[in-house]
């Protein structure tokens, strides 16, 4: 159980205790092996844990970031890497971040981002 | 060819490594008859320095998949093969000896192989930290896990491949020698 209060003006918490270990146990465990394995397997470690925690947090967040998670997040391949196709996967990746600018723009600010 | 042939070869032929699997869970009888096939796997100089480490206990196995990221599926049992490094050691093998892996694959193809003769969906699984995998599974001293067999019942939506090529085929694999002039 978390110490700290969902207290008004506090954005709401929409990840639990078993989530968050098991995103926590993914990313340690993901920096011990890239040790060993391909560079290349790198960005797919970085956006297996983002696919996994957006769909953790996506049932309990603002349907503007379940739409994110759900949508722009996961348009990209899951098992894709760089080495085939350098410049297509870094636009692809591209295209996640300026999306993912826009939704934060929108959440942080209320002033719409620009869409990709 | 006779039809023992055609099947066993069907079997080679037809496998897939299966990273999507439903969450119906896998018959215990099913997973001995994968285990089994798994002990008549050649071992060099018929040493059997594997051991299986298998489980289906869903709890088990989140935490399992939480420790190796690259386990995409979700499976309903897994089987862990690991080499006893003390009992290689006294066989006399280096602990970095290349031995000792061949053996892993040759065990590894022949659980896949099962699995897939059975109608099972299975997907070997190397991207996992060893230590957190071997205090999981609460590995004896020297038990070294080298590798996870997932298995379940395939299910749709698998991601495609990671590495989307035209199909190879032997002719691409292989180099005849002497070699012939022009080939």
């Amino acid at each position: 159980m978390s110490d700290i209060p969902n207290v008004a003006g506090r954005a709401p918490l929409v990840l639990d205790e078993d989530e968050a270990l098991e995103l926590l146990a993914y990313l340690v465990t993901a920096a011990r092996t890239q040790v060993d394995e391909a560079a290349e397997y790198g960005p797919l470690r970085l956006l297996t844990a983002a696919r996994r925690l957006g769909a953790a947090i996506a049932p309990r967040a603002s349907a503007s970031t379940a739409q994110f998670v759900t949508g722009p997040l996961v348009a990209a391949p899951e098992l894709a890497v760089p080495r085939d196709g350098r410049d297509e996967y870094a636009t692809r990746l591209d295209e996640v971040c300026r999306a993912l600018a826009a939704h934060l723009t929108d959440h942080f600010t209320g002033q719409p981002g620009v869409a990709p | 060819m006779t039809g023992q042939e055609d099947a066993v070869l069907d079997v080679i032929r037809s496998r897939r490594v299966v990273r999507a699997m439903s969450g119906e869970p896998v018959a215990r009888k099913a997973l001995e008859t994968v285990l089994d096939a798994g002990r008549w796997a050649p071992t060099a100089g018929n040493r059997h320095l594997q051991r299986f480490v298998a489980t289906d206990d869903p709890t088990t196995l989140r935490v399992l998949r939480m420790v190796s990221p690259g386990m995409i599926q979700r499976p309903a049992a897994a089987i862990t093969i690991c080499t006893d490094r003390r009992l290689a050691a006294e066989y006399g093998f280096p602990p970095g000896a290349a031995g000792l892996h061949i053996d892993v694959g040759t065990a590894m193809a022949t659980l896949l192989l099962a699995a897939h003769a059975i109608g099972l969906g299975a997907g070997p699984v190397s991207s996992f930290s060893r230590a957190a995998v071997g205090a999981v599974l609460q590995l004896p001293e020297g038990w070294v896990p080298e590798i996870v067999v997932c298995l379940g019942h395939p299910a749709p939506g698998a991601p495609p491949p990671m590495h989307p090529r035209p199909r190879l085929t032997w002719h691409d694999l292989t180099t005849w020698v002497p070699h012939k002039e022009g080939a």
